[in-house]
């Protein structure tokens, strides 16, 4: 594989379709020109980049293996895993127990933890030795993935998609004859499909002019295979070749907190508020709401985050967390996909809202429509008065 | 003597998606007849270059690509305090992916010349990637932090505080460099007098405002026109659909006394189980 920036071989295979002729030709056979197939250089290989943390690889990763085995399925390809961290033999073995049929393993003490430039130096160069590129690279959306994904991308100037929610394989017919240079039909396609801004749309975006196809997954969208130690993987050494300039980051510290008071993961209950709160009180509100609970979380949508309402460690959405919890209740929150790909997984979710069109009410269970400055008292009203109910019978009861 | 020079912020103008106008019944955007804002995240780069300046001196400007009502943000980053604004407009940077805008704005900053460091927003809200930052690092050879939610300059060198999964991290890492800033950090402060002053003079001056906002467009920049645009961009767009509802089978109460509805709904949900008061 050949970085933009080298010249390219005069051997190597055609990767782009010669460009028309306009000026001497004045007569381009569009229509011929769309139907000819094109198959840009691959090796079929989908490839994930494992995500480590502490020496652990992360849930993500198992995810895009199992993504990344039926798209390799779908090609004919293997799939592949790059493991970068220090000490992981048994870490590789995993990976393969989760389906990759190879493992990359660059083991070095710099790469213990995850810095941007040792990463993106490791993998760039193994890349290289590919003397056809893979056909897909896969990466998490977590701040890693985020992080040397589009480092990545840049460096063999290759399409990525960004926190994809599905991911196939298609073909795809170039027919904008704005650019007739890429007219034709491309088997074999990555379909990167995310949600798109504009509410409740979603895009497939394609990147067919270039190996690898590059797009990064939400954490907990993909299904993980069930592990199996019987799978066979073949485990290569990945050589680590650091310059001076790879250290121009040192991490000094890392803490990873237990976010006292904002445990969103957690919790049985979210009691999450939106814009039609209409201003920071509204949250005194809802953190009434929450306190019913036995484990109660207040949450919020970015909008209420980006208006200062509320600290960012209580987002829920596609810039903040990913919640699943037993029971949302959405309140003042409009729904827009953007929020609810943070929240659509919940198993009971309840909507207040005073628009019956807001598409919140399209992922949520039971909904009222109504003004929720009446609505949240009176539900904390009967919460407090079942609640008591209950206690009241339960003390009865160890009375007899 | 300051230790910081030149600071450049890179903003973008987004349609503002809480304004009905411009929403297209299928639910895509009307460029031309939504409302503009600027991005909401880079609010925070702006904030964040503007610390610095307060901090450790240098010189503020604003950086972005688009077309020419651009200059609307621009002039908001001077109400704010930024220095200075480039606007690189070109009718052939259309359809830019992320991949083909960093290319575009690399050039824009290596025109500008390489300052100490480049602020941009995390991501946009109508693109929502979070690439085109560590893009630009990679074409820039700049080592980077993203999702920068604190930072200091400390002999030399930045010390970052870089949010990660359930935590945080310190870096200290070289300058120049390239910084994306979370929405954990500070948010902008309101545009200072002096600012809305300037902007107010700007506005009466059309030759002090053309020599504080330049718009320039690719072939200034020296940027390949084969490398922007649809032409530049290694990505498209091939299908957009309607989201498939995924529930559809909500049971809504509506015109109901409040009382009833919300009776209702703890009647035929397991709420109540949860309880604890």
């Amino acid at each position: 594989m050949t970085t933009p920036e080298e010249p390219k071989k005069a051997d190597a295979p055609a990767a782009q379709p010669t460009p028309p002729q306009a000026a001497e030709a004045p007569a381009i056979d569009f229509d011929a020109l769309a139907k000819r197939e094109i198959t840009t250089p691959s090796n079929k290989e989908v490839i994930v980049i494992a995500e480590q943390f502490q020496g652990q690889v992360q849930p993500v990763t198992f995810e895009l293996l199992g993504a990344g085995r039926d798209l390799a399925d779908k090609l004919g390809g293997k799939l592949s895993a790059i493991l970068l961290g220090h000490n992981l033999r048994e870490q590789a073995d995993k990976l393969i127990q989760y389906g990759a049929e190879i493992v990359y393993v660059a083991d070095h003490p710099e790469l213990e933890n995850y810095r941007t430039l040792p990463y993106r130096r490791v993998i760039t160069d193994l890349l290289k030795t590919f003397e056809v590129p893979p056909h897909i690279l896969l990466l998490g959306s977590t701040t890693t993935g985020r992080d040397l994904a589009p480092r990545i991308a840049a460096h063999f100037e290759t399409g990525l998609t960004a926190d994809c929610t599905e991911l196939d394989i298609g073909p795809y017919e170039h027919s904008n004859k704005a650019d007739p240079d890429k007219l034709g039909i491309y088997p074999g396609c990555l379909y990167a499909i995310r949600p798109s801004f504009g509410e409740s749309l979603k895009a497939r975006i394609l990147g067919p002019w270039n190996n690898p196809q590059m797009a990064t997954t939400r954490p907990g969208v993909m299904i993980p295979l069930e592990p199996d130690a019987s799978r066979q993987g073949d485990i290569r050494e990945v050589p680590v070749n650091l310059l001076p300039e790879d250290f121009r980051v040192q991490v000094m510290e890392i803490v990873r907190e237990l976010q006292a008071g904002v445990n969103l993961a957690d919790a049985d209950v979210i009691v999450s508020g939106g814009f039609g709160l209409g201003g920071p009180e509204g949250f005194e509100m809802l953190k009434e709401l929450a306190a019913c609970f036995e484990n109660g979380v207040v949450g919020a949508s970015r909008k209420c985050v980006d208006a200062g309402w509320i600290p960012y460690q209580h987002q829920i959405g596609q810039t903040g967390k990913t919640v699943r919890p037993k029971i949302y209740i959405a309140i003042g929150i409009s729904g827009a996909i953007q929020h609810r790909v943070g929240m659509n997984k919940s198993s009971l979710i309840i909507a207040i809202n005073k628009d019956a069109d807001a598409p919140i009410f399209q992922v949520a269970h039971h909904g009222i429509v109504g003004d929720l400055s009446h609505v949240v008292p009176e539900m904390i009203r009967q919460l407090k008065a079942s609640g008591a109910k209950i206690n009241g019978e339960e003390a009865k009861k160890s009375l007899v | 003597m300051s230790s910081i020079n030149n600071i450049y912020v890179l903003i973008k103008q987004v349609p503002d998606q809480s304004a009905k106008a411009g929403i297209n019944p299928d639910g895509t955007i009307d460029r031309a007849k939504a409302k503009r804002m600027l991005n909401p995240f880079d609010r925070y780069a702006l904030q964040a270059a503007l610390h610095t300046k307060q901090k450790y001196g240098g010189k503020v400007t604003a950086i972005s690509m688009g077309p020419p009502p651009a200059v609307e943000i621009l002039m908001e980053a001077i109400e704010h305090g930024a220095d200075m604004g480039y606007l690189l407009s070109d009718r052939r940077l259309a359809a830019s992916d992320t991949l083909a805008t960093a290319y575009a704005l690399h050039k824009v900053i290596q025109h500008l010349g390489q300052p100490d460091l480049i602020f941009c927003g995390l991501q946009t809200t109508d693109g929502d990637t979070a690439q085109v930052g560590p893009q630009i690092a990679e074409r820039l050879a700049l080592p980077q932090t993203s999702y920068c939610e604190d930072f200091r300059v400390e002999d030399g060198k930045v010390v970052a505080r870089r949010v990660i999964e359930g935590g945080y991290q310190w870096v200290r890492m070289e300058m120049p460099a390239l910084i994306t800033v979370a929405n954990s950090y500070h948010p902008l402060a309101y545009k200072s007098i002096r600012g809305a002053r300037q902007v107010q003079m700007l506005l009466r001056n059309e030759e002090a405002k053309n020599n504080v906002i330049k718009t320039v467009t690719l072939d200034e920049v020296g940027a390949d026109p084969l490398k922007c645009g649809l032409k530049g961009s290694p990505t498209i767009v091939a299908k957009t659909d309607k989201v498939a509802e995924i529930g559809g089978s909500c049971v809504v109460r509506q015109g109901e006394p409040i009382e009833v509805m919300v009776r209702d709904v703890l009647q035929n949900t397991n709420l109540r189980e949860f309880v604890s008061v």
